[in-house]
């Protein structure tokens, strides 16, 4: 394959980067958005067409370097590219969904002033996340890995005046910087293990490494592989918030929209699924670090969810749904069902696109409401969205035939299948977190589509949550019309995102997922081939959606969609009753756990407080005080003392010499007696 | 032995000596008939005569290997005949800079340039001195006319105090000499220095000879102005006027330096572990003294006569180093220390005027706003006593510490080095003072006096050139100890 | 060609030094443009050196070699390795943004102002090309006079104090230091430098004369707990004094251990390498929380300084422990190595940050956190500047600052776990109190009326940004040419640090 059109696929966004920021201003809207989109276009169809090479031409993997980034120590450092089935796969993903919310912000952002900035950041984003996808060794990796988180930051605060927006990015990049923080280390122990930072040396040097121990002080040790393993995954879970470094993605809602949709739904959060399918021939040689990333993801998945029931901000659900889902997928890569966890990735990044981008929608449509309370009844006003919504709604939960099933549903038998420590304990938070799941998002569904208009009577509020574009403290947003459908820029790529959102999965389940898609991209001991398992069961698509009617996993989404019904629609008196009833639970709920509560109030409290002791108690009491300025202060004393001995009497002077030169004498008569 | 003829060859090599004292008549002569006529003719003709004397000497003075005239009472060597040009250069650059301080205060008379002949006179005889009589003389001679200098300025009382105290303490000191000499003479048997140093033996010294070297050393200490011997220096420093104090905190160094060297490390060589070992002590309190006590000093001429006790330390310690090359580096270092305080009482010489002596350190408030000039030139000065490159007080600092680590003192060199870090803060305080402050008001702008400011500058850019290219000078003092 | 070059880039700055301090300010505008075309053509003669440089060998290259005084065999030589012809470059380099940041901003002695920092530059390219350690320690001392004079003349409030601290400190570091050279020079009759590295020392003098080093080097680098005059000295200190600070001065103390300790005293860095792998884990982490909590922002700055150049200690003497733990001397030199793109590196980052605070200073007077807010809403441009620098402060990846930290970092994870684990933590701390300090400074609403005021930087100002921005990123996406020229020089750095000057 032809390593200029992977350049180019790199490159073309790099290059609208650049131009929509620094000269956006002097070429202007329509040219800056045309620039961007033009060249996330081309990157797009240039990625399918490598996705079409790889698989139905059968191209050979791609691995090399592109340049020498630097050679220190006989170790070479390049830049360089591995694309393979999977790495294909992710590019297309990528750029597709890059690609319609690169459309979509033509409308949403349509009277920003910072338009031409916020093309330059999502292309900007695009090129990143290509970098990290098609990386054939860990600097890369790590570059690429950074750069998201970069362009994250900078796009959770773009709009910078608000304290809301400026607190949630820091926070951002903070809690990732934890996580890149094991990911380096991991990165220092491979490198240490396999002298080489290639993907290759590593993969193959795993079951030498699975023999070593590091040695932690002259008596401990650990198992050096899972160590790494662990490492790296810290990395995975500051990027795919995973519990408890989850706390950033619900607060990077302060983000706009159409980022909501690409950064922290789509695409960046997976990153950190994607890296560990990636280092899966790492991963299988240690069972303990598997147990580990199947245990968070599991707790992820379930808890996360349940946050959703109470949260009223339409994208702070969807937010949780995604942290929920993210967790499905962790536990899929948990019991080395990688392929299946990559599979949920693909239609996930579709349907959570769809409903952020319709979410965005109806915030549009609500003149930047975003209080599902002060909803209700948009359907009317609102049919494509609603459409479009309930779509997604429908793949999230599960429904047979949509995307969503095929790939939840496959891990939730991987887990069912698997007999890792620690899958007994998923098996229950992957089940119950369909409940959870249709819960929640019917619970948003009717809230907002369905049901009284609300929005009427409430007067509007300047809410925390608005999600204006422009400079968000313009003052009242009382409604002076009803709600409308949004123009076809943004219906469009709903639309665009709808369709996979239904059929992507049967299609493609039977290949990607029982097929051979991945093939030797990822690697699954015998020992622990669950999806070999399921693929002896698999007879079609469709014997499958058939199948899946009658499952429990069915029966609980049924279950959860009732609930919502009632709770939600029906008889909306009876959640107030339950929440009631469950007071304390629903506190727990509302607090999210109180990790937020213990950053904020403990940790980071607790930081400044030793930054502040150590300052003024080491550096300024103890070094400065006692011992820099003691000192001189010790010697200008002693000079005062001493000077008094010069007291201008004749007689004393006099004695002083007598006495030195009686000392003298007493001292040499006595040595040479 | 048989009574050489007394020819002009015989006597050539003490032409410098010979000179001056006619010269010294000379003048006063002049002063007499003429003094009162023509104000400053004295003054002039000193210069001439300094100017002059220098040029003699050079001519006829030099003396290539290490002869004694007059029945061995006097040495013409290299050294001495680099001391007395010297002496020459110093004196002429002393009332250079004085010459408008004194005319200020009207005391610009003939007596004032003979008493500063006198005693480079008695310095003379004193660098030449090769028996303890020519020392004692050369000693006295010169003590004598530094306590009429002192106590030239009769308006002044602190300078008549001063003068008063110099003169009982340096009696006392001068007993120590002249008892510690005798016992010498008693356990030698001889005066002459070269015969001394033969009786003397090495090794196991008799306690007589032990006793005397105790006296010899504590006068020694005493003119130098070692601690505890030092207590006359600050006193008289700060009394003296400042032309004086420029004048004895110079010029008397070269015939210090002799003192000990003819002395110490000629005459009683026997006996260097000896006293090297009782300078030991004598340099320590000397450094920490003169560095700490420095630090509390309010009056400019107060500070930088701690810093001359804080030098002294460094000089005594080349000798603790007890070998030639130590005396070399002993002798430079005195050299560059005369030159940079020729330099700095200069300053101050200039900075003052009438009624204003210049010589409290607020004075030097914002000094470079108003005279730009003097404070580049007292930084350099500061800089270059607190042993900073590039200016020459670095390479004097240097070479001690080099010698030290060559005869292993190394306590010695970590005291020294402590000693000269400390010492670096109020050479710095005077820069702070000269630059940071903002001038005090009230302060007069200095009148010019082209001559001696022109004098300075090259004072100063000596200091700097010597630092960038310190060997001749170094060589040089190595040669003439050889 | 080259024979007089390096003389050249020594004497030239201070010999334009001196014309500008003798044109005054009275003929100031031809005494500035002197003065930048001098810092110019010091730069641009630098190129020619990088050119025609051999990355070939470790020896020494465009030596000069003179008598200067016989007596004591000291040599006026000059010469440069892979290790320092980097830093002269960057000293070279930096100067110019200095001058021109200081054009119009300096009010009071302005001829003086630029003829002190000409003639620091050629002190300081002094420092990194003598191959002489009298000649060193000549251009080292010398060089505290200027410094002393900049921060003390055109310094803020407290900067006697700061002034008079930064002198003492690093003057008795350097004393013991010269201490150590003349008991060399006493052992061996020679003052070079390569003499030096040739000497055999038993274990206990090279303890000590380790000990020596380490109090110079130490305090310039600056290490905790020696560390105290450099928040003090930043805060005072007039912009570009700040800026030759950070990026050139801090340098000459990490340039000192691998010039002089690593391989004049090996086996001490052996035996006492801990001490110094302490200090900078302390450093890296101790410090970092300290910076968190700065309000002023020079302070922080300058302690994030302290930090980073713990990276530089930690990389430079990690190389014992990873023979000791992994038997190979595989990882020795990329901690060097790091040690030597993070002090180029830091050079960059930290003489940029200073300028940027500046920048703000020069427009509301103040460098208090408190007093700002907002600045992107009226300093679009300059916000761009100051986040990337931040950025580049952090760590990120794409620019120089990630280069030095990633290197050490991968090889300390040889020496021990822990040295990475702990090093590893100013990915977090590093991040606090940059990006806090962003988030403070740069974002929100325009805080108050002073903010909505200021101005966007002028062409001066943007000229000089640039010329850093571009080197950062430059530095950081392609730092391959850098290490090129380091390689063949720290890989014979790492024989003589291992080598043993003890009889076996």
């Amino acid at each position: 394959m032809n390593p200029q059109v992977l350049l180019a696929i790199v490159l073309l966004p790099l290059a609208a980067a650049i131009i929509a920021g620094l000269l956006g201003n002097r070429i202007g809207r329509v040219a800056s958005h045309s620039v961007a989109i033009g060249a996330v276009a081309l990157a797009c169809a240039l990625s399918l067409h490598i996705l079409w090479q790889i698989y139905w031409l059968g191209v050979p993997t791609f691995d090399a370097a592109v340049y020498t980034w630097l050679v220190s120590d006989s170790v070479s450092m390049q830049v360089g590219f591995l694309v393979d089935r999977l790495s294909a796969l992710m590019m297309a993903v990528v750029t597709f969904v890059s690609l319609c919310v690169h459309v979509y912000t033509v409308g949403y952002m349509r009277d920003d002033p910072g338009y031409q900035r916020f093309f330059s950041y999502i292309a900007l984003f695009t090129f990143s996340m290509l970098m990290l996808v098609m990386a054939n060794n860990f600097m890369q990796l790590f570059f690429g890995w950074e750069a998201v988180g970069l362009v994250s930051y900078l796009l959770i605060g773009f709009w910078y005046t608000r304290p809301s927006a400026i607190a949630a990015n820091l926070k951002a990049f903070l809690v990732n910087r934890v996580g890149d923080f094991g990911f380096l280390l991991g990165i220092a122990g491979v490198l240490y293990y396999t002298g080489s930072l290639h993907y290759s040396d590593a993969f193959s040097a795993a079951p030498h490494i699975a023999q070593q121990m590091l040695p932690l002080s002259a008596t401990a040790s650990a198992p050096a592989l899972t160590l790494i393993c662990i490492c790296l995954f810290i990395g995975a879970m500051g990027k795919s918030a995973q519990v408890p470094l989850h706390v950033w993605l619900p607060d990077s809602m302060e983000g706009p929209t159409p980022i909501s949709a690409l950064i922290h739904a789509a695409t960046m959060v997976t990153a950190g699924i994607f890296m560990v399918a990636r280092m899966s021939p790492l991963f299988e040689y240690s069972d303990t670090a598997l147990s580990f990333v199947l245990v968070i993801g599991a707790t992820t998945a379930f808890f996360m969810g349940l946050l959703g029931i109470v949260n009223n901000d339409i994208k702070r659900v969807i937010a949780y749904s995604t942290l929920s889902q993210l967790g499905y997928m962790t536990v899929a890569l948990g019991v080395s069902a990688y392929s299946a966890a990559m599979f949920h990735l693909m239609t996930h990044a579709f349907f959570k696109a769809l409903l952020f981008l319709a979410a965005g929608s109806v915030i549009i449509g609500m003149h930047h409401e975003q209080d599902m309370r002060k909803m209700g009844g948009l359907a009317k006003y609102m049919p494509i969205t609603a459409i479009t919504s309930w779509i997604g709604a429908l793949a999230l939960i599960g429904t047979p035939f949509f995307s969503g099933f095929y790939s939840k549903d496959t891990i939730i038998e991987a887990v069912g299948a698997s007999h890792r420590w620690g899958s007994g304990y998923a098996y229950f938070c992957v089940l119950g977190g369909v409940f959870v799941t249709a819960l929640y998002t019917f619970r948003m569904l009717f809230l907002t589509f369905h049901g009284a208009e609300r929005f009427r009577q409430v007067p509007h509020h300047d809410g925390e949550h608005r999600d204006a574009p422009g400079h968000g403290a313009d003052g009242e947003h009382a409604m002076h019309s009803d709600p409308h459908e949004s123009p076809a820029v943004v219906t469009l790529p709903l639309i665009a995102l709808a369709i996979p959102s239904v059929v992507i999965g049967f299609m493609t389940v039977g290949t990607v997922l029982y097929g051979d898609y991945f093939g030797d991209s990822i690697r699954v001991l015998e020992k622990n081939a669950v999806m070999g398992e399921l693929a002896r069961e698999f007879h079609g698509p469709v014997a499958f959606a058939l199948h899946g009617f009658t499952t429990p996993t069915f029966m609980l989404a049924l279950a959860g969609a009732f609930a919502a019904w009632l709770f939600f629609l029906k008889r909306p008196q009876l959640a107030d009753a339950a929440a009631h009833r469950f007071r304390g639970l629903r506190d727990l709920l509302i607090k999210k756990y109180y990790f937020d509560w213990f950053n904020e109030k403990i940790l980071a409290p607790a930081a400044l407080l030793l930054g502040r002791s150590l300052w003024h108690g080491g550096d300024q009491a103890v070094i400065d005080g006692a011992l820099v300025d003691g000192t001189a202060a010790t010697i200008g004393r002693a000079g005062r003392l001493i000077r008094r001995v010069q007291s201008g009497y004749l007689y004393s002077y006099a004695f002083w010499m007598i006495i030195g030169l009686a000392v003298l004498l007493g001292w040499f008569l006595e040595k040479s007696r | 032995m048989p009574e050489p003829t007394l020819t002009w060859n015989s006597v050539a090599p003490a032409t410098a000596e010979i000179y001056l004292a006619v010269a010294v008549c000379a003048i006063l002569l002049v002063e007499a008939f003429a003094g009162d006529k023509r104000r400053g003719l004295a003054d002039s003709l000193t210069l001439l005569a300094l100017v002059l004397g220098a040029l003699v000497t050079a001519v006829y003075g030099h003396v290539s290997a290490h002869t004694t005239l007059f029945h061995g009472l006097y040495v013409a060597d290299e050294l001495g005949y680099a001391l007395k040009l010297a002496g020459f250069l110093i004196v002429a650059v002393t009332l250079i800079y004085s010459r408008a301080y004194l005319v200020q205060r009207d005391i610009l008379r003939g007596e004032y340039n003979v008493l500063c002949l006198t005693a480079l006179l008695g310095i003379f005889v004193l660098v030449s001195a090769n028996s303890l009589i020519t020392v004692y003389m050369g000693v006295e001679l010169l003590a004598l006319s530094v306590y009429a200098l002192i106590a030239f300025d009769r308006e002044s009382g602190i300078a008549a105090e001063a003068a008063m105290k110099y003169f009982v303490l340096s009696a006392i000191a001068s007993g120590a000499l002249l008892y510690g000499m005798s016992i010498i003479y008693g356990m030698t048997g001889t005066l002459d220095l070269d015969v001394i140093a033969s009786r003397v033996s090495t090794g196991h010294a008799s306690l007589g000879v032990i006793f005397g070297l105790v006296f010899i050393v504590v006068a020694v200490a005493f003119k130098l102005g070692a601690v505890p011997f030092h207590m006359w220096l600050p006193d008289v420093y700060h009394g003296a006027p400042t032309s004086v104090t420029l004048f004895i905190s110079t010029v008397p160094q070269l015939a210090y330096f002799s003192l000990a060297f003819r002395l110490l490390t000629h005459g009683l060589s026997g006996v260097t572990a000896e006293w090297s070992q009782m300078l030991v002590p004598l340099a320590v309190l000397t450094l920490i003294v003169g560095n700490v006590v420095a630090i509390a000093q309010s009056n400019l001429k107060r500070m930088l006569a701690y810093s001359t006790i804080a030098n002294v330390g460094f000089i005594l310690l080349g000798f603790v180093a007890g070998t030639p090359a130590g005396y070399s580096a002993a002798l430079y270092y005195t050299l560059v220390y005369i030159l940079v305080v020729l330099g700095s009482f200069g300053v101050i010489l200039l900075a003052s005027r009438h009624g204003f002596e210049a010589d409290s350190l607020d004075d030097y408030k914002g000094l470079y706003a108003r005279d730009p000039l003097l404070a580049v030139i007292m930084m350099a000065l500061m800089f270059s006593t607190a042993g900073v490159p590039p200016f020459i007080g670095f390479w004097a600092k240097l070479r001690i510490i080099q010698e030290l680590w060559v005869t292993d003192h190394s306590a010695l060199v970590i005291i020294a080095a402590a000693a000269s870090v400390v010492g670096v803060f109020y050479y710095l305080r005077i820069v702070k003072l000269m630059y940071f402050d903002a001038p005090a008001t009230e302060v007069p702008k200095p009148v010019r006096h082209s001559a001696a400011r022109v004098a300075l500058a090259v004072n100063a850019a000596a200091v700097l050139a010597l630092g960038l290219v310190p060997g001749p000078l170094l060589d040089l003092c190595a040669r003439i100890l050889h | 060609m080259h024979g007089f070059a390096l003389s050249v880039l020594v004497w030239l700055p201070i010999a334009a030094g001196v014309v500008v301090l003798a044109l005054g300010d009275r003929r100031l505008v031809l005494a500035r443009w002197i003065a930048l075309g001098a810092a110019v053509v010091t730069l641009l003669l630098t190129l020619p050196l990088v050119a025609g440089f051999d990355t070939s060998t470790a020896a020494f290259q465009f030596i000069e070699h003179a008598a200067w005084i016989r007596r004591f065999d000291a040599y006026y030589a000059l010469g440069l390795d892979g290790i320092s012809l980097p830093l002269v470059v960057l000293t070279a380099f930096v100067t110019v943004p200095v001058v021109i940041a200081g054009w119009t901003v300096i009010q009071s002695r302005p001829a003086q102002y630029f003829a002190a920092f000409l003639i620091m530059e050629g002190l300081m390219i002094g420092v990194f090309s003598s191959l002489d350690a009298l000649l060193f320690y000549f251009f080292w001392e010398a060089m505290l006079i200027p410094m002393f004079l900049i921060i003390g003349i055109w310094g803020g409030p407290r900067r006697v104090y700061a002034t008079l601290k930064f002198f003492l400190y690093t003057f008795l570091g350097s004393v013991f230091m010269l201490v150590a050279l003349i008991y060399m020079y006493v052992k061996s009759g020679h003052y070079s430098i390569a003499a030096f590295q040739e000497l055999p020392l038993t274990l206990f003098e090279q303890r000590w004369i380790f000990l020596a080093f380490f109090a110079a080097f130490a305090v310039k680098v600056p290490m905790w707990p020696v560390h105290t005059w450099l928040p003090d000295a930043h805060v005072e200190a007039p912009t570009g004094g700040s800026v030759i600070l950070a990026a050139i001065m801090l340098k000459m103390g990490g340039y000192g251990f691998l010039r002089f300790s690593l391989p004049i005293t090996p086996d001490a860095s052996r035996e006492l390498d801990w001490l110094i792998i302490a200090l900078s884990l302390i450093a890296i982490v101790y410090i970092g929380f300290v910076a968190l909590v700065q309000q002023d922002m020079k302070k922080l700055i300058a302690y994030s300084s302290i930090a980073h150049m713990g990276f530089v200690t930690l990389g430079a003497f990690i190389a014992y422990d990873i023979v000791t733990n992994t038997g190979s001397l595989q990882g020795a030199a990329m901690g060097l190595d790091g040690a030597m793109v993070q002090m180029v590196s830091h050079g960059l980052v930290s003489g940029a940050l200073f300028l940027c605070v500046g920048v703000m200073y020069d427009r509301l007077h103040s460098r208090e956190i408190s007093a700002y807010g907002g600045v992107i809403n009226t300093m679009p441009r300059f916000a761009g500047f100051m986040v990337l620098f931040c950025l580049a402060n952090s760590g990120l990846p794409g620019t120089s600052g990630f280069v030095g930290e990633f290197l050490v970092i991968l090889a300390s994870f040889k020496a021990s776990f822990w040295y990475a684990l702990l090093a590893g933590t100013t990915l977090v701390l590093g991040a606090a109190y940059t990006l806090w300090l962003v988030k403070r400074v740069i974002f929100g609403a325009v805080a108050n009326d002073g903010v909505a005021a200021l101005q966007d930087l002028n062409g001066r100002e943007m000229l000089v940004l640039t010329m850093l921005a571009l080197s950062v990123l430059a530095l950081g996406l392609w730092p391959a040419p850098l290490l090129d020229i380091m390689r063949a020089s720290i890989h014979h750095l790492v024989d003589q640090a291992v080598a043993t000057k003890l009889p076996v």
